[in-house]
């Protein structure tokens, strides 16, 4: 497990008694809480990088939780939803869990329930941004290759032999096996098991 | 015989007639004192015309000396008796000429027995005999005529200035006929009895006709006396005849009193006594002959009305307006009555409240016709409400589950800072208050929910039009939000008072408010908007005000032809709806003695408006309507 920054749990409700509550009940539970009495003002001072989750409050005025989820998407958060909801508002929890809620709770809610709710989701950021930092480790490091190594390693995973590919790129077989040697060692691996893998993961596809 | 004696003999019988009849008249009517003189002057004037008579048949100087003597007291009588006449029955004729006339007079017939013979000879000297206008032989005296007969004369002038002057008084007082008839014979009749004087100083040689002269004043009187008789007969006729109408009116009224279950009454205010029909009696159960006063019909009246009959009543007197009201009577065995009551004040000049005339009915039967209308606009407005509740399930659901999330979010939070051990008892204060003011949030909305459901009675109440709006707002608030209508309230200040259901007046609200929003589901969600407005307006142009509440939508417009159609049961544009919601606003508004109509905007959308009459300034502007009096 990578140690990372504290987890927070972002409470958006315009109900203020809800709302403190709510806190009350996961600060209780060792949990860093932030309340926001509107989407507009959680979005005011939303910073991506923070961790945790968002316990969000499904019908609001002005901005409503699916029209946040909406915009945090676009921007690309992965910061993981709960919903909190009335009761009847079935169509828009699905609506909600289709566009990539964590969890979908109706009021009053449970504290075992929210707390487990808030645990998984914590979990779910957790890990979500550990792929997601792997993933950019790879990019950068394949940034770092010059256009002829990248298509040297896109022949590699493609499983083709030194000599093949040297014939296709025009060149001799030494040459290859140099680019093939920097490849190899930018994208620090040391089987081509293992940059077969790291290549699959950025979804770069052989030749 | 002669004609003389025929003809002289005939007056005095007419005379003796009329005498006899007008005292027959007079002894049936004693205060009528004008026939008994009438009488006396017919006996006179017949006594007048028997000593006239004699007077030409007396034989001997000293027969006629006698009978001059004794003629004078008929004379005497008759001429008292005219001036009676004129003043008692024609009221005219100076007084003191009156007296003059008859204190002369009287001084002449005392005369008249003191000198000797009599008072109009000094002394007879011979009878002259002598046949008149073919008429037997008739006697007339020579003599010397006394001095003292010039008193006679002037009594004589007196009352002929007395008969003209009367006359004169009678003419101008407008009774021409009776001046002309009556004042004329009069005058006519003392002028032709100058012949008397004339005839006994030598002058003319006729015999005495007194007799002639004075009754034909009485024919006139006898003419005036049957004229009045007549007239009295007739008078009587037609009283009888009016009374035979009056009684069948009485009876006709009292018919139409006793079908249309009316009691007729009459306070006399200044007596307190009342009078009541029968019918009344048994309205109020009082028995038959029960005395009946101010406070026996107010220890009748049932007790939350008595005040507002008293008001009624009291308003009646003070400004004489007709009194009306309506109120419960409390019968002896306990029943209870519904009475209508009116009336009318009547005044002494002085604008003093004499007495009170007016009606009383039994209108238990139309009240309770009405009670069991309201029964059934209740029921109807409460199924209406249970449905409207229904579509607002979830936003109620959504109400009730906001405090009592907070409540249990709390209480765990309790739990798991106390499991801690250490705890923060601020913290925990803190929260258990939040618990509590939640929990009250909960139970307002149940007793909200409560009075939302409650059947029964409708209640009336002196309420802010503007405490319904919020009412209303927090009822439908999650709804707004769910449907993505924003909602804009343009709340009129300082508005009066309005009487009514607070319950009854919300559940017109929100269906208006229901409807607006189902009217813009079609519509893009930054136009869905709604405004619902408070103020005042004239009603009438009369200056009665009315507080005007209207909800304005941006939906569709009402076609014109349907903007009655609206409001009628069972009509309805929405695929789950039962056409009720409309057509029982407008019975609640209705029955709130206000109007409910819709109008299109001019740019897009209908707005629904409702009036109510103001409050309780005047009290025949309560609903309730308890009226007073009997």
């Amino acid at each position: 497990m990578i140690a990372g920054p504290s987890p927070t749990v972002f409470v958006v409700d315009d109900y203020a008694p809800l709302r403190s509550s709510i806190s009350r009940l996961l600060r209780a539970a060792d949990f860093a809480v932030a309340a926001f009495a509107s989407a507009e003002e959680f979005l005011a001072q939303f910073d991506p990088q923070r961790v945790g989750c968002l316990v969000l409050d499904l019908a609001m005025p002005s901005l409503n939780g699916l029209e946040l989820q909406h915009i945090l998407a676009k921007a690309g958060s992965l910061l993981p939803i709960i919903f909190l909801t009335g009761h009847g508002d079935i169509p828009k929890g699905v609506q909600a869990m289709k566009h990539g809620a964590s969890d979908f709770l109706t009021k009053p809610v449970n504290d075992t329930d929210l707390l487990a709710a808030v645990r998984v989701a914590i979990e779910k950021d957790r890990v979500l941004r550990r792929e997601h930092a792997g993933l950019s480790e790879i990019r950068a490091r394949l940034a770092t290759l010059t256009p002829r190594e990248r298509e040297v390693l896109e022949y590699v995973v493609a499983g083709k032999l030194n000599k093949q590919i040297a014939v296709d790129l025009g060149t001799v077989e030494q040459t290859v096996k140099v680019h093939r040697a920097h490849v190899m060692e930018k994208m620090r691996v040391r089987s081509v098991a293992e940059l077969v893998r790291l290549t699959q993961r950025c979804g770069i596809s052989a030749r | 015989m002669s004609w003389i004696t025929i003809v002289w003999s005939m007056n005095a019988a007419a005379c003796l007639t009329l005498a006899a009849i007008y005292l027959v008249v007079w002894c049936k009517q004693r205060q009528v004192l004008a026939h008994l003189v009438f009488s006396i002057t017919a006996v006179a004037a017949a006594a007048i015309a028997g000593f006239e008579l004699a007077m030409m048949h007396a034989g001997t100087v000293g027969q006629y000396e006698a009978l001059i003597r004794w003629i004078h007291v008929p004379v005497w009588v008759l001429t008292v008796a005219f001036v009676a006449f004129v003043r008692l029955y024609l009221h005219a004729g100076r007084p003191w000429l009156a007296w003059s006339i008859c204190g002369l007079r009287t001084l002449v017939l005392i005369l008249n027995f003191i000198l000797t013979p009599n008072l109009n000879f000094r002394r007879i000297t011979s009878l002259r005999h002598f046949s008149w206008w073919g008429g037997e032989m008739i006697s007339m005296p020579f003599g010397v005529a006394n001095p003292w007969g010039l008193l006679s004369s002037v009594s004589l002038l007196l009352l002929l200035i007395f008969f003209v002057d009367a006359t004169i008084t009678v003419w101008r007082r407008g009774d021409r006929r009776r001046a002309l008839v009556l004042g004329g014979s009069m005058i006519f009749g003392s002028i032709l009895a100058w012949h008397v004087p004339l005839v006994i100083w030598g002058i003319i040689d006729v015999p005495f006709f007194l007799c002639f002269a004075y009754s034909g004043i009485v024919a006139a009187m006898g003419y005036e006396l049957s004229y009045d008789l007549l007239h009295a007969a007739q008078l009587a006729r037609q009283l009888q005849a009016s009374e035979t109408e009056l009684r069948e009116t009485q009876e006709r009224m009292e018919l139409a009193a006793n079908a249309a279950e009316l009691g007729m009454w009459m306070w006399d205010i200044v007596r307190d006594e009342v009078w009541i029909t029968d019918k009344g009696r048994a309205l109020f159960g009082f028995a038959p002959l029960e005395k009946i006063d101010f406070n026996r019909f107010r220890s009748r009246l049932h007790p939350e009305d008595r005040e507002s009959v008293l008001q009624a009543l009291e308003k009646s007197l003070r400004t004489g307006a007709e009194y009306e009201s309506e109120y419960r009577a409390v019968l002896p065995d306990g029943q209870v009555r519904w009475i209508a009551g009116r009336g009318q004040v009547e005044f002494k000049g002085d604008r003093q409240p004499v007495r009170m005339r007016g009606v009383a009915v039994d209108i238990t039967k139309r009240k309770q016709a009405e009670e069991q209308t309201a029964h059934h606009r209740n029921e109807i407005a409460h199924l209406s409400r249970v449905t409207t509740l229904g579509e607002l399930s979830g936003s109620i659901a959504h109400e009730l589950s906001l405090p009592l999330s907070a409540i249990l979010s709390n209480a765990q939070a309790a739990q798991r800072v106390l499991a801690h051990g250490g705890a923060d008892l601020t913290e925990v204060r803190e929260i258990l208050n939040d618990i509590v003011s939640e929990d009250k949030r909960a139970g307002e909305v149940i007793q909200r929910l409560r009075q939302w459901l409650k059947k029964g009675e409708v209640q009336q109440h002196s309420l802010r039009i503007n405490e319904v709006v919020e009412d209303v707002l927090k009822l439908i608030h999650d709804d707004l939000i769910n449907q993505h209508v924003t909602i804009d309230v343009e709340l009129g200040r300082n508005l009066p008072l309005v009487t009514g259901d607070p319950v009854q007046l919300q559940q017109v609200l929100l269906n208006l408010v229901v409807n607006a929003c189902d009217a813009m589901t079609n519509c893009d969600a930054p136009e869905r908007r709604l405004l619902i407005r408070t103020g005042t307006e004239t009603r009438n142009g009369n200056g009665n005000c009315a507080v005007l509440v209207s909800v304005t939508d941006r939906g569709g417009s009402i076609p014109e032809e349907k903007m009655e159609q609206i409001f009628e049961p069972f009509f309805t544009t929405k695929e789950e709806g039962m056409g009720l919601g409309l057509s029982v606003c407008r019975t609640i508004i209705t029955a709130h003695r206000g109007k409910l109509w819709a109008t299109n905007n001019t740019d897009r959308g209908a707005t629904f408006h409702f009036n109510l009459p103001i409050g309780t300034s005047d009290g025949e502007e309560v609903i309730t309507n308890n009226g007073k009096g009997s």
